[in-house]
C-alpha cells in the first residue's frame, strides 16, 4: 500500500513534468501571411508580389495616395502652379510659401512612402534573384519591372531632396544609419536600373495594360533622366525610340482623351484598382477637381498666373482647365472623374508621349538642331490649336526657343509629377521665377528639407542647407 | 536547447521524488489511528451581541467530518469525546475547543477585526495570509468596489492600492484604462499590460481594437464582468508573488476571484440602483465679446483688412450670439441603472451560487446613446463524502452593447468652436448646413448620424478538480476556457453628411469582428507536511495554453436604403479589408516550495520554466524564479517583552526574475501579406528572427507592523525593479522601408519606489466604528542605461538617467521684444529649432499618488469615502489668441500690455511661435489633484421591519463618484493633464436598495 503510494507520486509527477515539450510551441503560419521565401517559390505568387507593388503605388502617399500630400500637388504649390485655399493648413501653406519646416508631416510622408516602395522593390529583387524555382522569363521580367520602379522612385526623391541615402537591400541593420549618397552615385544607380529594365522588358505591355511597365516606359524615363543630366544626345536617342514606336503611341488629338486608361499617349499609368478595387477615380481627379456645389472639399486651386499664361485660343485652356464659378477658382481638369465607383475610366498618368516630344525638342535644341527642335515643339503646339513656331517665328534664336520650350512644358505638363518645379530647378530659373512670389524666396528652398523625424532616428543624415 | 531541457526535467523529478518519499515516511510514522469513543455534541453559536450566527462551519479537527449551524445558530455533531471542534466563519476568529466529554458546547465568535491571520489571500496557485505571506500582494474586496457605477472593475481600483496606478482611457463607457503596477517597465507602450487572471484563466489584457470612438485606447477586455460578482481582486507585485507566472509576471498580475456559494440555507439577494452622471467641470473659455475683440485686434496688429474668407466670424456671423459649446456637446445627463440578483445555497458537500445582472449607462454627449450589459454567472463547489475529491466550477458570461456616435470626437469641437458660431441645429431639429457653408465651413456635427454599435460577449469558465490521493498529497488540475466575441458595426448614412457633398457619398458600413479564445490546462501536485516545527508546502505543475485571436473587417457600400445599412446582403459592394488569425501557444513547468519554522521564519521558493511561441525557434525557452523570506519577529519573546504595544511585526524580502513576452505574434516571421488592391502581395513589416524575452529583476524589502492588538497596521515596502533586454519595436528611420522592427535592446529601465499602507481602527466603541486606511506610493522611474543611445534611433526620445515618460522641450525665454511673439532658446545657435534645442526633459509621470479611505458605521448607518490624490504636472494649452479658434478665458489678458501672452496675431509666424512654445516649458503647470473619488452611504433596514416584511436583511444606499476635485489645474480634468481638454471622470450619483430573502 505504501509502496504503491510512492509509485503513484512518482508516476504522477513524471506525467506532469514530462508532458511539457517544446513541440507544443510550434504554431502554424497564420493564414494572412506567406513566408517571404515561399512567395518566390512559384511564378504566380512572385507575379503577385509585383502586382502588390503596382497596387501600393496607388496608395503610396507620394504618388497621390495621400491626396494633397503628393509630389504633384506639393511641388505645384512650391512652384507657381497651385495655391492653397486653407490658410489654416500650415502643413500645406508651408510648401506654398517655400517655408517648409523640417518637421512638416506631409514632407515626412512623401519621404516615408517613397522609401517604403523602394523596400518593396528591393525585397522583390532579392527574392527573385535568390529563388531557383521561378521561370527564367518571369525572373527577367520582374527584375525589369521592379528596377524601373526603384529608378523612378529614386529619381523623384533626388529631385525633391537632393542627395539621399541609396538603399538597395532590405537589411535594416545595414541601412538604418545610412549616409547620403552622392548625386553621381544616385544617378549611376538610376541609369543602371533603367538599363536593366530596357534590356529585360518586352516591347509589349503585359496583359495589354499600360499600368505594367514595358521597355518603352523605361526608355521614356531614361530620356527624362538624361535630359536632367544634360546628356542631350542620349536624351534624344531614348525619346526618339519611344516616339518612333508610333504603332503603340501617338498624340491624341482630342485633349479630353489624353488621361483615359490605356490612352494612346500613355507610356506608364497607375491604376486606381490598387486603392481597393471599388473606388475607380484617380487621386488627381479627386483632389484637383472642384465639387460643383461643395468647394470646401478642395484644398488647392490653380494660380491665376498660370491660367493667364495660356493663349486665348489654346485648346488646353478650354479642355484642361475649368472655373469654379461660385468661388472664382480655376482648377486642373485634365482628369474628368472626381468620384466614380466601380467603373475605372482614367488612370493616373506618370509618363506620356507629349513629354517625350518636349524632351527631344530640348535635347535637339541643345545640340544646335533648331529646326528639328521646332518640329517637335510644334507637335505639341498644334495639338493645342496653336500656330506652329516654324511658321510663326521661323528665325527664332536659341535663347528664345529654349524659353518657349520651357513655357510649353509648363502649359502641357502642369500639375503632373512636379515637372514645373523640377524644370525651374534644373535650368537654374527657380530664383528668377519664384522670387516674385509674395513669400520670401531663398535659393536653398529649391530642396525640400530632410524630414526632422528621420534625422532624429538617423543622426548620420545631414540637413539640406537653409533648414 | 531541448536536450538540456529534458535532462533538467529528469533531475528535478528524481530530487522531487526523493524528497516526497522521505517526507511521507516521516509523516506516516506519526499518524497511527486509534479506536475512539464517539458521542453527540450540540450547542449554539452566537456573535459578541449574542445573536445566533447561521452557517458556521464546525469540523472535527484532523478529520473530514463536520457540520454547519442552522438558522438559529444551532448545531449537533457526533464526535470523539477527546476530539477538538473547530468553529469557523468568514470574518470571525476561528475558535478551537476540546470536547473533553461535554455534550453541550455554546460558542461565542468574535469578529476578526485584524483579519491578519485569517483572511485567505489568493496568490494564484496557492493561498496565503497577510501574516504568512513572503511577497507583496494588495487586495480589494467586494464591499469596496461592488457599488461603484463603472463598467470595468479596473476603474473601481483607482486610488485603492499602493503601487497600482490607473489612468482612465476616456469618458466613454467601456474604454480601456491604463494600468501600471509599479511603473512602466517596457519601452513599448503595449509591453506594459499586467497579466489578468479570472478564476485561474488568463485573459488577454490587451485592449480590444475598435473602429469607433473607443478605438484610440481600445475596449477594456474586462467590461463584461459583473462587478457584484467579484469576491476579491488581488494584485501581485513583487518577485516572490509574480515569479510563479514567469514570462508573464513582469508587469504584475491581477487576480480576479468571483464569489462562491456558501454553506447554509438558500439565500436570495436582489439589488438595484439608479442614478445619473454628468461632466463635473468645464474649461473657462472666452465669451463672444472677448473672443471678437481679440480677433479684431489680431487683424489690427497684422495690418490686414478682414475679409469674409478669413474673418467670417467678424464679418458674416452674428456679433452678439453666444453659445456655450461645452454645454451643447457634453452638457447632458447620463442615466445609470444597475440590477443584480443572485441566489446561493449549500450544504457541507455542495454549494452553488447563481447570479444575473443588468447595467445600463447613458451618455453625457449630444445624442441618444447608451451602454448596456447583461451578465449571468454560476459557481458550483462540491466535495465527496470523504472530502478527498473536490470540484469547483465557475462560469461567467456577459453580453454588452455599446451604442455610440461613430467616427466623431464630440468633445474636441467643444473647445475649439467660436462662441458666435452659428447654431448646429435648425429650429426643426435638422442639422444646419447653410449657415456654416456660408462661411466655407462644414457643420461640426457633420457625421453625427454615424452610429457605432459594438456588441461583445464573453464567457469565462474554469473547472478545478482535485483529489487527495493520500493525506496532504493532492493532485489537482484546472481546465479553463475563455472566449470573447466582439462585433462592431459603424453605420455611415449619407444623411449624416452635408447634403452638398451627397453626390460623393454613398451609404456605408464598417464591420469589425474580433474573436479571442483561449484554453488552459494546468495539472498540479500540492503537498503539505509537518516535521515538528517545520512546515512545508510544495506545488509542482505545468501549463498548456493555446490562444487564438481572429479579427476580420469588412466594409459594405452602396445600400439601397438607409434602414438597410449594416445588412451586408443589401450592400452593393462588400470589401474585406483585413482578416487575421494569430495563434499563441504557451507551455510551462512551475513550482513552489514554501517552508516555515515555528511559524516564525518563512522561506518561499517559486519558479517557472516557460516557453512561448512568440519567439523564433531556439529562443523560446527561459527560466524564471524567486526567493522570498519573512521573519515574524513578534514571535520572539525579547521583542514582545520590550515593545508591549507591538502586536505584530514582520520583516520580509524577496528577489527574483520575471519576464515579458508581450509582443506581437509572429514578429520573427519574414512574410508577405495581401494588399488592399486585388491580386497583390507585399511585405508589410521587417522581421528579426533573433529576439527574445524581456527580463525584469525585482527586489523588495518590507516591514509590516501591528500595534495595539493589531488595531493599527502599518506596512512599508521598498522595491527596485530593473527591466532589461528591452524588447521593442525598435524605431527605425523610414529609409529602411519601415518605421520599426522588433528587437531586443541593450537598455535597462528601473522602477523603484516606496509604498506605505496604513490601516487603523480609530474607534470601536459600542455601535460606533471608524476605520481608516491609507495607501501612498512614491514611485521613481528612470532609464538606467542605454549603451550608445546617442547613435541609436532613440537619441531624441529618451535620456539616460531620466524617466521614460518625459517630453523633451525647448526652454522658453520670454517674449521677443521685436516681434512680440514667444521665443524659445535656440541652444546651439544654428537659427533653427530642432531636437538638439530641446534640452529640458520634463517628467510627465506622477510624483506620488495614493488614497485615503474611511469607513464609519453607527448602528444601522454606514459611510465609506475614498479620497484619491496625485502629485503631477500637466500642460495647459488653448492660449493661441488671434486665431479662428476659441481660447481659455485667461487669454483675454493678451489684450493688455505686458501680459505673459504673445502679441495677438493670426499670422503664420505667430502660429509657429505658438506651436514652438507649446513644446517648451512655458505651458507646464501643476496638475496635482485631490479627488473625492467615491462616497457610499448606507442604512440597514431595522430588524423589526425586516421580520415584518419577511426578509432576512436589507439596506438602502447612496453612492457618489467624483463629487469633488481640488486642483490648481485649469484644464477640464486633472486626471488627463495632456492639454486641458480631455476628461475621463464623470460625476455620478446613484441610490439604491438591496434586500436578502
Amino acid at each position: 500500500m505504501k509502496l504503491n503510494s510512492y509509485i503513484k507520486i512518482i508516476l504522477i509527477t513524471a506525467i506532469i513534468a514530462l508532458t511539457s515539450c517544446e513541440d507544443f510551441l510550434e504554431v502554424e503560419t497564420p493564414n494572412h501571411k506567406i513566408v517571404s521565401e515561399s512567395v518566390f517559390n512559384n511564378d504566380q505568387t512572385a507575379l503577385s508580389a509585383m502586382t502588390g507593388i503596382y497596387n501600393e503605388l496607388f496608395i503610396a502617399t507620394f504618388t497621390g495616395g495621400g491626396r494633397e500630400t503628393s509630389v504633384s500637388i506639393l511641388t505645384g504649390l512650391s512652384a507657381d502652379e497651385l495655391k492653397t485655399l486653407r490658410a489654416n493648413d500650415l502643413n500645406l501653406t508651408e510648401f506654398e510659401e517655400n517655408e517648409i519646416q523640417a518637421n512638416n508631416s506631409r514632407n515626412l510622408s512623401i519621404w516615408t512612402s517613397a522609401y517604403n516602395i523602394i523596400y518593396m522593390t528591393n525585397s522583390l529583387l532579392e527574392g527573385v534573384s535568390m529563388s531557383s524555382m521561378i521561370s527564367e522569363d518571369v525572373r527577367i521580367m520582374l527584375q525589369g519591372e521592379a528596377s524601373f520602379i526603384r529608378a523612378f522612385t529614386y529619381f523623384t526623391l533626388f529631385n525633391l531632396y537632393g542627395e539621399v541615402p541609396l538603399i538597395l537591400s532590405t537589411d535594416y541593420r545595414k541601412n538604418a544609419l545610412s549616409t547620403q549618397a552622392t548625386q553621381a552615385d544616385i544617378y549611376d544607380q538610376i541609369l543602371a536600373d533603367l538599363n536593366v529594365s530596357i534590356s529585360s522588358l518586352s516591347a509589349e505591355y503585359r496583359d495589354n495594360d499600360r499600368t505594367r511597365v514595358n521597355r518603352f516606359a523605361a526608355m521614356a524615363l531614361s530620356a527624362r533622366v538624361h535630359l536632367y543630366l544634360e546628356n542631350w544626345e542620349e536624351a534624344e536617342r531614348m525619346s526618339s525610340q519611344v516616339i518612333q514606336n508610333n504603332s503603340t503611341y501617338s498624340i491624341s488629338q482630342d485633349l479630353n482623351k489624353v488621361f483615359l486608361a490605356n490612352s494612346q499617349e500613355a507610356l506608364w499609368q497607375i491604376s486606381p484598382i490598387g486603392g481597393s478595387g471599388i473606388l475607380s477615380y484617380t487621386n488627381e481627379g479627386s483632389t484637383l477637381i472642384f465639387h460643383p456645389s461643395y468647394p470646401a472639399l478642395t484644398k488647392v486651386a490653380l494660380k491665376d498666373s498660370l491660367v493667364n499664361s495660356f493663349d486665348d485660343h489654346d485648346k488646353r485652356l478650354e479642355n484642361w482647365i475649368a472655373l469654379h464659378e461660385e468661388t472664382g477658382n480655376y482648377y486642373a481638369y485634365k482628369y474628368k472623374d472626381r468620384s466614380s465607383i466601380n467603373n475605372i475610366s482614367e488612370y493616373s498618368m506618370v509618363l506620356r508621349l507629349s513629354e517625350q516630344f518636349l524632351i527631344r525638342a530640348e535635347a535637339r535644341l541643345q545640340q544646335g538642331n533648331l529646326s528639328a527642335a521646332k518640329e517637335d515643339l510644334d507637335v505639341i503646339r498644334e495639338r493645342a490649336g496653336l500656330n506652329p513656331i516654324a511658321i510663326l517665328e521661323p528665325s527664332i534664336n536659341e535663347e528664345d526657343l529654349i524659353t518657349l520650350i520651357l513655357e510649353e512644358r509648363q502649359k502641357e505638363l502642369f500639375t503632373e509629377w512636379g515637372h514645373r518645379w523640377m524644370d525651374l530647378k534644373r535650368t537654374g530659373r527657380s530664383q528668377n521665377v519664384l522670387d516674385s512670389k509674395p513669400s520670401e524666396w531663398s535659393d536653398t528652398d529649391r530642396l525640400f528639407p530632410i524630414p526632422a523625424q528621420e534625422r532624429m532616428k538617423n543622426p548620420n543624415l545631414r540637413q539640406n542647407p537653409g533648414y | 536547447m531541448k536536450n538540456s531541457y529534458s535532462r533538467l526535467k529528469w533531475v528535478a523529478l528524481i530530487i522531487l521524488g526523493g524528497i516526497l518519499m522521505f517526507l511521507s515516511m516521516a509523516a506516516t510514522a506519526a499518524t497511527t489511528p486509534l479506536p475512539l469513543q464517539q458521542q453527540e455534541v450540540s450547542g449554539m453559536v452566537t456573535d459578541q451581541n449574542g445573536l445566533p450566527i447561521p452557517g458556521v462551519t464546525i469540523t472535527i479537527k484532523n478529520t473530514n467530518r463536520g457540520t454547519v449551524t442552522n438558522l438559529d445558530g444551532e448545531y449537533s455533531i457526533t464526535a470523539p469525546s477527546i476530539g477538538i471542534l473547530v468553529f469557523s466563519y468568514i470574518g470571525y476568529t476561528t475558535v478551537e475547543t476540546e470536547i473533553d466529554g461535554r455534550d453541550d458546547i455554546d460558542i461565542q465568535l468574535e469578529e476578526d477585526i485584524s483579519a491578519l491571520g485569517e483572511v485567505q489571500i489568493n496568490a494564484g496557485y496557492y493561498n496565503t495570509t497577510r501574516r504568512e505571506s513572503t511577497g507583496n500582494i494588495s487586495r480589494v474586496t467586494a464591499e469596496e468596489i461592488e457599488l461603484q457605477p463603472v463598467v470595468s472593475p479596473i476603474q473601481a481600483l483607482q486610488g485603492r492600492m499602493a503601487g497600482v496606478e490607473i489612468i482612465p482611457g476616456g469618458n466613454l463607457p467601456g474604454q480601456a484604462s491604463t494600468i501600471r503596477i509599479r511603473g512602466t517597465n517596457s519601452l513599448r507602450e503595449e509591453g506594459n499590460f499586467p497579466l489578468y487572471i479570472i478564476d485561474g484563466v488568463p485573459i488577454n489584457s490587451t485592449p480590444i481594437e475598435s473602429n469607433s470612438n473607443l478605438g484610440n485606447v481600445g475596449i477594456d477586455p474586462l467590461n463584461t464582468l459583473n462587478l457584484a460578482n467579484i469576491e476579491s481582486i488581488e494584485v501581485l507585485k513583487d518577485a516572490d508573488a509574480t515569479a510563479i507566472y514567469g514570462s508573464r509576471g513582469a508587469n504584475g498580475v491581477i487576480l480576479i476571484t468571483t464569489k462562491k456559494g456558501r454553506e447554509g440555507k438558500t439565500e436570495l439577494q436582489a439589488r438595484v440602483y439608479r442614478g445619473a452622471s454628468t461632466v463635473p467641470n468645464r474649461v473657462d473659455l472666452l465669451n463672444t465679446g472677448e473672443y471678437l475683440q481679440i480677433r479684431r485686434r489680431a487683424f489690427e496688429n497684422d495690418g490686414i483688412e478682414p475679409t469674409e474668407d478669413i474673418a467670417y466670424d467678424l464679418l458674416v456671423w452674428d456679433q452678439d450670439k453666444y453659445t456655450d459649446w461645452q454645454e451643447v456637446f457634453f452638457g447632458g445627463t447620463a442615466e445609470v441603472t444597475d440590477m443584480n440578483l443572485n441566489a446561493s445555497a449549500g450544504n457541507e458537500h455542495t454549494s452553488y451560487r447563481l447570479s444575473g445582472s443588468y447595467y445600463k449607462q447613458g451618455t453625457v454627449y449630444l445624442g441618444d446613446f447608451d451602454y448596456t450589459k447583461v451578465t449571468a454567472g454560476i459557481q458550483l463547489s462540491h466535495s465527496s463524502e470523504s472530502r478527498k475529491f473536490k470540484l469547483d466550477l465557475s462560469a461567467n458570461y456577459g453580453v454588452d452593447k455599446n451604442n455610440s456616435v461613430g467616427y466623431m470626437n464630440l468633445s474636441e469641437s467643444a473647445f475649439r468652436l467660436q462662441p458666435n458660431a452659428p447654431d448646429v441645429f435648425n429650429a426643426d431639429g435638422s442639422l444646419n448646413w447653410e449657415d456654416w457653408n456660408q462661411a466655407g465651413l462644414v457643420n461640426p456635427l457633420n457625421g453625427i448620424y454615424n452610429n457605432s454599435l459594438i456588441n461583445g460577449n464573453n464567457l469565462n469558465a474554469n473547472l478545478m478538480l482535485s483529489y487527495e490521493l493520500f493525506k496532504d498529497f493532492k493532485i489537482k488540475s484546472s481546465f479553463g476556457y475563455t472566449i470573447f466575441n466582439g462585433e462592431e458595426i459603424v453605420k455611415r448614412p449619407k444623411r449624416s453628411y452635408d447634403p452638398a457633398s451627397w453626390q460623393n457619398i454613398i451609404d456605408r458600413s464598417n464591420h469589425l469582428y474580433n474573436n479571442r479564445s483561449s484554453w488552459i490546462i494546468e495539472p498540479q501536485i500540492h503537498y503539505n507536511a509537518e516535521f515538528g516545527k517545520l512546515n512545508l508546502t510544495a506545488i509542482v505543475g505545468t501549463t498548456f495554453q493555446n490562444s487564438k485571436n481572429t479579427n476580420f473587417s469588412l466594409q459594405g457600400e452602396g445600400y439601397v436604403s438607409e434602414s438597410l445599412i449594416g445588412n451586408l446582403s443589401a450592400a452593393e459592394e462588400i470589401i474585406s479589408s483585413s482578416n487575421q488569425t494569430t495563434d499563441y501557444r504557451y507551455n510551462a513547468v512551475f513550482g513552489r516550495l514554501g517552508l516555515d519554522l515555528d511559524q516564525k521564519y518563512y522561506l518561499n521558493f517559486t519558479g517557472r520554466r516557460d516557453g512561448s511561441s512568440r519567439f523564433g525557434p531556439g529562443k523560446r525557452i527561459a527560466n524564471f524564479g524567486a526567493i522570498g523570506v519573512a521573519w515574524i519577529f513578534t514571535e520572539e519573546s525579547f521583542i514582545t517583552n520590550s515593545f508591549p504595544v507591538l502586536s505584530f511585526g514582520k520583516l520580509r524580502g524577496s528577489y527574483g526574475t520575471t519576464g515579458n513576452d508581450q509582443i506581437g505574434d509572429y514578429g520573427y516571421f519574414d512574410a508577405y501579406e495581401t494588399t488592399i488592391g486585388p491580386g497583390g502581395l507585399y511585405p508589410n513589416q521587417l522581421s528579426n528572427p533573433d529576439y527574445s524575452w524581456e527580463v525584469n529583476k525585482k527586489l523588495e524589502a518590507a516591514i509590516e507592523l501591528g500595534f495595539f492588538e493589531d488595531k493599527i497596521n502599518f506596512g512599508l515596502s521598498w522595491y527596485l525593479n530593473r527591466s532589461s533586454n528591452q524588447l521593442v519595436g525598435y524605431s527605425l528611420p523610414s529609409l529602411t522601408g519601415f518605421n520599426s522592427v522588433q528587437a531586443n535592446l541593450p537598455a535597462t529601465v528601473e522602477n523603484t519606489g516606496l509604498e506605505v499602507e496604513l490601516s487603523s481602527f480609530n474607534i470601536q466603541s459600542g455601535e460606533f466604528r471608524w476605520q481608516t486606511s491609507l495607501n501612498f506610493t512614491f514611485p521613481k522611474n528612470r532609464l538606467v542605461s542605454y549603451p550608445d543611445i546617442e547613435e541609436s534611433s532613440y537619441a531624441n526620445t529618451y535620456r539616460v538617467g531620466q524617466p521614460l515618460n518625459i517630453a523633451l522641450l525647448y526652454e522658453y525665454s520670454g517674449i521677443d521684444p521685436e516681434t512680440g511673439f514667444y521665443n524659445v532658446v535656440d541652444v546651439n545657435g544654428d537659427e533653427s529649432l530642432d531636437y538638439q534645442d530641446r534640452t529640458i526633459a520634463w517628467d510627465r509621470g506622477r510624483g506620488f499618488y495614493g488614497g485615503i479611505s474611511n469607513n464609519l458605521s453607527y448602528s444601522n448607518f454606514s459611510l465609506q469615502f475614498l479620497w484619491q490624490f496625485v502629485k503631477q504636472e500637466g500642460i495647459l494649452a488653448l492660449f493661441q489668441a488671434g486665431t479662428l479658434d476659441n481660447q481659455r478665458s485667461e487669454v483675454v489678458n493678451a489684450l493688455n500690455q505686458g501680459s505673459k501672452y504673445q502679441r495677438i496675431s493670426r499670422s503664420t509666424q505667430a502660429s509657429r511661435a505658438y506651436s514652438d512654445v507649446l513644446n517648451s516649458n512655458f505651458p507646464i503647470v501643476d496638475a496635482s489633484f485631490l479627488k473625492l473619488k467615491t462616497i457610499n452611504m448606507s442604512y440597514s433596514i431595522p430588524n423589526e421591519l425586516i421580520i415584518k416584511l419577511g426578509l432576512s436583511s436589507g439596506k438602502i444606499f447612496l453612492n457618489a463618484q467624483n463629487i469633488l476635485t481640488i486642483s490648481p489645474y485649469q484644464g477640464i480634468d486633472p486626471e488627463q493633464p495632456g492639454r486641458g481638454t480631455a476628461f475621463s471622470a464623470l460625476r455620478t450619483i446613484t441610490g439604491g436598495l438591496q434586500i436578502n430573502f
